[in-house]
């Protein structure tokens, strides 16, 4: 009697967790996504992780050789938070997830996306610091985390980007100095603005991380 | 070569000698007369019978003639082959009754063969192939009893074979393929008995192969492919002992193969394909120990594949194909030790691939394709070192309806063929559906529509044909569909834009025509929409702008016309392209498309628009690639720095573009950093300002030189203080007398304005110094 109870219980567990048990890393990460994230209009209900690979779920698209290039996840009405599985996702090009309702902080592994090309965080409630880490994203061609609720510093390390064509931080509340070198010397001042940002750092005069 | 001519009758030498002396001064024998109205008629580009001499007494020296060796010398052979000649043959042929070897072939000669020909009693060897002959032929050339060999192909000859061919009883070869031959085969062929060999393909020959064939017991070769034969295939083919090939391919012969082949032992190629022919295949072929190539493909043959087919111990190959045989395929197949070639593709065979097949190492081409196979693929084929090809592919099998649980079908990338399978829609639970890049033909049916739960439907990549059916709009789930790549016509069907949840939509690549339908904007979970390369027309309409999730609208390669609606600024989702490239757009380009921050392609080359590129573009910051060329822009390029660094040939075939690349432009250069909404104002504003800066300057100018002209008169004026004595200037002097002193005082004071008294002089006059008492 025993025994069958403990064997129940143990068919019990491995189903409850079955649904995750795809041997795809990315549906996976992705699957851990959905699960932090609250989806009224439910954009997401596709996401099915018994299938093989995410390629056939809605607002994900995949190379040919089946790895997740794009999440088009814009104006969806979403909620909730990001974790760190997403920087599993090696090959993700385009990160969309602007105009939603996503909180809390950015998670430092989205620096390990080092194929992504644009990240569109724009218009959520994200908040603490942009990560250091992003300076690990070598492809990245536009960065758009305007309009969200970010604090501390622009990390400086960010001027290591040389692909970096556009770069938005404005309405938020950073602090510190703007970088001058690298990409950062071609931004427009609209790209600061609305910050508690002390204006373009002075070099060898003023301690950088100066008044945040 | 020399040869005695047999008629001459023995006579004694010292007539002979006379009538020789008596006919030396004699012109050209008759002979020659013949040979050169022969001539004659002929055209010669190339002079090869330069030396046909009128002159001579006899033909025997000429070029191509060649005359027996005896005391009266007759042509036996006239061989004018590959000579180039052209024009046609004179009927004076008939005069050359000693001929027994005629070759004109490979030469252009047109117009009949005279039926004189059939007065060259002695003929043996006739060849007139590769010419141009026309007309019939003669029924003359039947008299030709001798006749061994004749060879009239590739020419224009038209009209049935007399029948009296029969008559030829010599005649060992017989060909004429290649010719505009009609009519039945003379019964009279059966008379042929020592035919060997019979050729004439590529005709227009129609009936039956007459059952007479059988009396040409000599017959080894009989080829009759490409005609027009109809009818069955006689049963007494089989009294052909001797022969070896048997090729009656593409006509329109029906009826069964007769199991009486079975009795031409030594036959080698057996080639029936592309026929009408039904029923089995007989299992008597089995016996044909000697038979290379069996070829029974494109014909309507049922029953099962006979087991005695494998005790053809010599086959070399064997094609069944494009038939309807059932039944499963005979292991003793393996005793072929020799096979290289098995294809028994597109027929109904049932059953497994025997492993037995591997053994025949022999194997270059192995396709069993498009059958109703089942079980595994052997792996014993891996070890055949010799196969080249393996066709394995088939059918959807209609069973698959019967699963009913399926949720998913994804079979892309195979060879599967046929038509769309309509049974899988009786699948209620079928969501996702992908069939691309296979060879499915055909129409998309309307049985579509009753796939209730399909989401997605990929199709692209085949040879779909006929329109889009109406019952597409009842996918009320469809959220992906993709037909592009097949042969789709007509006008995409308004229904589809019932599919509201359609969040891909590829139509790339087909042939649909007409208007895009505004009901699109509909469509509000779009998020690509491509339909390039289509024929599509009219102007683009407005309600795409609604599309507000849109990030990819691919449109180029079409005959969209009128002007790109400004609408298009509002997709502001809009990130991946913008492409509406290769159209007829005409008008100008909208400014409101700089709102597009997100967009990192932008495609309008070769169109017809005009104007400027808008200064708005400037916010297109996210711009990653453009292209603007073959349209009849002008004036500057933005001064987003991509357009600067974009190569020059994205702006070539324009009016007059400038800046960047093109070169600069010669407006005022600080207008470039003045961005202003309004086009042409900062141009008018440069002219203004160089208007009123050159009038400035010039009345500058005028008043500079005026006022150092006035400045040079009163110089001149002044009086020399020499010519004027004091007293005039007293008395023209005036001024009021001040209190405390008198007029009378200052000339004391300066001892009546003594020069010692002088300060100095200027325009006004001279000035002195007077020192006053006080008081």
């Amino acid at each position: 009697m025993a025994h069958l109870y403990l064997l129940s219980v143990f068919l019990s567990l491995l189903l409850s967790i079955s649904p995750s048990l795809s041997s795809n890393s990315e549906g996976n990460a992705l699957h851990a996504l959905r699960s932090r994230l609250s989806d009224p209009t439910n954009a997401l209900q596709s996401w099915d992780p018994a299938l093989v690979n995410p390629c056939t779920w809605f607002h994900v698209v995949c190379d040919s050789n089946s790895h997740v290039t794009r999440l088009d996840l814009g104006n969806s009405n979403i909620s909730g938070t990001l974790g760190p599985e997403l920087g599993q996702l090696k090959h993700l090009k385009y990160l969309e997830l602007y105009r939603n309702d996503i909180g809390g902080k950015i998670p430092k592994e989205l620096g390990n996306l080092k194929n992504l090309v644009s990240m569109d965080m724009y218009g959520n409630k994200f908040e603490g610091e942009i990560p250091k880490s992003f300076a690990k994203l070598k492809s990245l061609i536009f960065l758009r985390l305007n309009n969200n609720k970010l604090s501390g510093s622009i990390p400086r390390e960010l001027t290591t980007l040389k692909e970096l064509k556009v770069f938005d931080v404005s309405n938020n509340d950073l602090c510190g100095t703007i970088p001058v070198d690298g990409p950062f010397a071609s931004f427009p001042m609209e790209s600061f603005v609305n910050n508690r940002l002390n204006g373009p750092e002075l070099k060898g005069l003023v301690p950088y991380d100066f008044g945040c | 070569m020399a040869r005695i001519s047999y008629r001459l009758p023995p006579l004694p030498i010292s007539v002979l000698v006379v009538s020789l002396l008596f006919y030396q001064s004699a012109g050209l024998n008759s002979e020659g007369q013949y040979l050169l109205d022969i001539k004659s008629r002929i055209g010669d580009t190339y002079n090869h019978l330069s030396n046909w001499n009128p002159n001579d007494s006899t033909p025997c020296g000429w070029k191509g003639v060649d005359c027996t060796s005896d005391y009266n010398p007759v042509v036996w052979c006239l061989d004018l082959s590959s000579m180039n000649l052209s024009g046609s043959l004179s009927p004076s042929l008939g005069g050359l009754v000693h001929l027994t070897l005629l070759n004109l072939s490979f030469n252009a000669l047109s117009q009949n063969i005279p039926g004189e020909i059939g007065n060259c009693s002695s003929l043996e060897f006739l060849y007139l192939n590769n010419n141009h002959f026309e007309s019939q032929i003669p029924v003359e050339l039947a008299r030709l009893s001798c006749l061994t060999a004749l060879n009239i192909a590739n020419n224009r000859i038209s009209g049935p074979f007399p029948d009296q061919i029969g008559n030829l009883s010599s005649l060992s070869l017989l060909i004429a393929y290649s010719n505009n031959i009609t009519g039945p085969l003379p019964a009279s062929l059966g008379n042929l008995k020592r035919l060997r060999t019979f050729r004439a393909g590529q005709n227009l020959i129609s009936g039956s192969l007459p059952s007479e064939i059988g009396g040409c017991e000599s017959l080894e070769y009989l080829g009759l492919a490409q005609n027009q034969l109809s009818g069955e295939i006689p049963k007494e083919i089989g009294m052909l002992q001797n022969l070896t090939d048997l090729i009656l391919l593409s006509n329109q012969i029906s009826g069964p193969i007769p199991m009486e082949l079975s009795n031409c032992t030594y036959l080698r190629t057996l080639a029936l394909y592309d026929n009408k022919l039904v029923g089995p295949i007989p299992k008597e072929l089995g016996n044909l120990e000697c038979l290379k190539r069996l070829y029974l493909y494109r014909n309507k043959l049922n029953g099962t594949i006979p087991r005695e087919i494998g005790n053809l111990s010599s086959a070399l190959e064997i094609d069944f194909s494009e038939n309807e045989l059932t039944g499963e395929i005979p292991i003793e197949l393996k005793n072929i030790a020799g096979l290289s070639l098995l294809y028994i593709f597109e027929n109904k065979l049932t059953g497994v691939i025997p492993a037995e097949l591997t053994t025949l190492e022999n194997m270059t081409k192995l396709d069993l394709s498009t059958n109703y196979l089942t079980g595994t693929i052997p792996v014993g084929f891996q070890h055949l070192k010799h196969l080249i090809m393996l066709q394995l592919f088939g059918y959807i099998p209609s069973g698959v309806q019967h699963c009913k649980p399926l949720v998913q079908l994804h079979l892309a990338v195979n060879g599967l063929g046929g038509s769309f399978p309509s049974d899988l829609c009786k699948l209620a639970n079928l969501s996702s559906l992908e069939l691309d890049q296979n060879t499915f033909t055909g129409l998309i049916p309307t049985e579509i529509g009753q796939c209730h739960a399909l989401q997605r439907l990929h199709l692209s990549g085949n040879y779909f044909t006929s329109e889009l059916p109406k019952e597409i709009g009842k996918l009320s789930q469809l959220v992906f569909f993709n037909v592009s790549t097949n042969s789709l016509t007509g006008v995409i069907p308004a229904e589809i834009f019932s599919c509201k949840m359609l969040q891909r939509l590829d139509l790339t690549r087909n042939h649909f025509v007409g208007a895009l339908p505004g009901e699109i904007g509909a469509l509000s979970q779009l998020e690509i929409l491509k339909l390039s390369e289509n024929q599509l027309s009219e102007n683009i309409p407005v309600e795409v702008g609604k599309l507000s999730r849109l990030t990819d609208l691919q449109m180029g390669g079409n005959s969209f016309s009128g002007e790109i609606p400004a609408e298009l600024g509002g997709i502001s989702s809009l990130q991946i392209t913008l492409n509406l490239s290769y159209n007829n757009l005409t008008g100008p380009i909208p400014a409101e498309l700089g709102n597009l921050v997100l967009l990192e392609f932008l495609l309008l080359n070769d169109n017809h628009l005009s104007g400027e590129i808008p200064g708005a573009f400037d916010k297109l910051s996210s711009l990653l690639g453009c292209n603007f060329s073959n349209n009849d822009l002008t004036g500057p390029l933005p001064s987003l720095p991509l357009f600067q660094k974009t190569s020059i040939s994205s702006f070539l075939g324009n009016k007059g573009l400038c800046g960047g690349p093109l070169g600069n432009c010669n407006e005022s250069p600080q207008l470039s950093s003045h961005p202003s909404d309004t086009k042409g104002t900062s141009v008018r504003l440069g002219k203004i300002i160089a208007i009123i800066s050159a009038v400035i300057g010039g009345i500058s100018l005028i008043l500079i030189i005026v006022i150092i002209h006035f400045m040079r008169r009163p110089v001149d004026m002044v009086a020399p203080l020499q010519d004027t004595p004091p007293s005039s200037l007293v008395s023209d002097i005036y001024f009021s007398p001040k209190d405390g002193f008198t007029f009378q005082d200052l000339v004391v004071a300066t001892e009546n304005f003594d020069d010692s008294f002088i300060l100095g002089r200027g325009a006004c006059g001279t000035v002195y110094k007077a020192v006053l008492r006080c008081g």
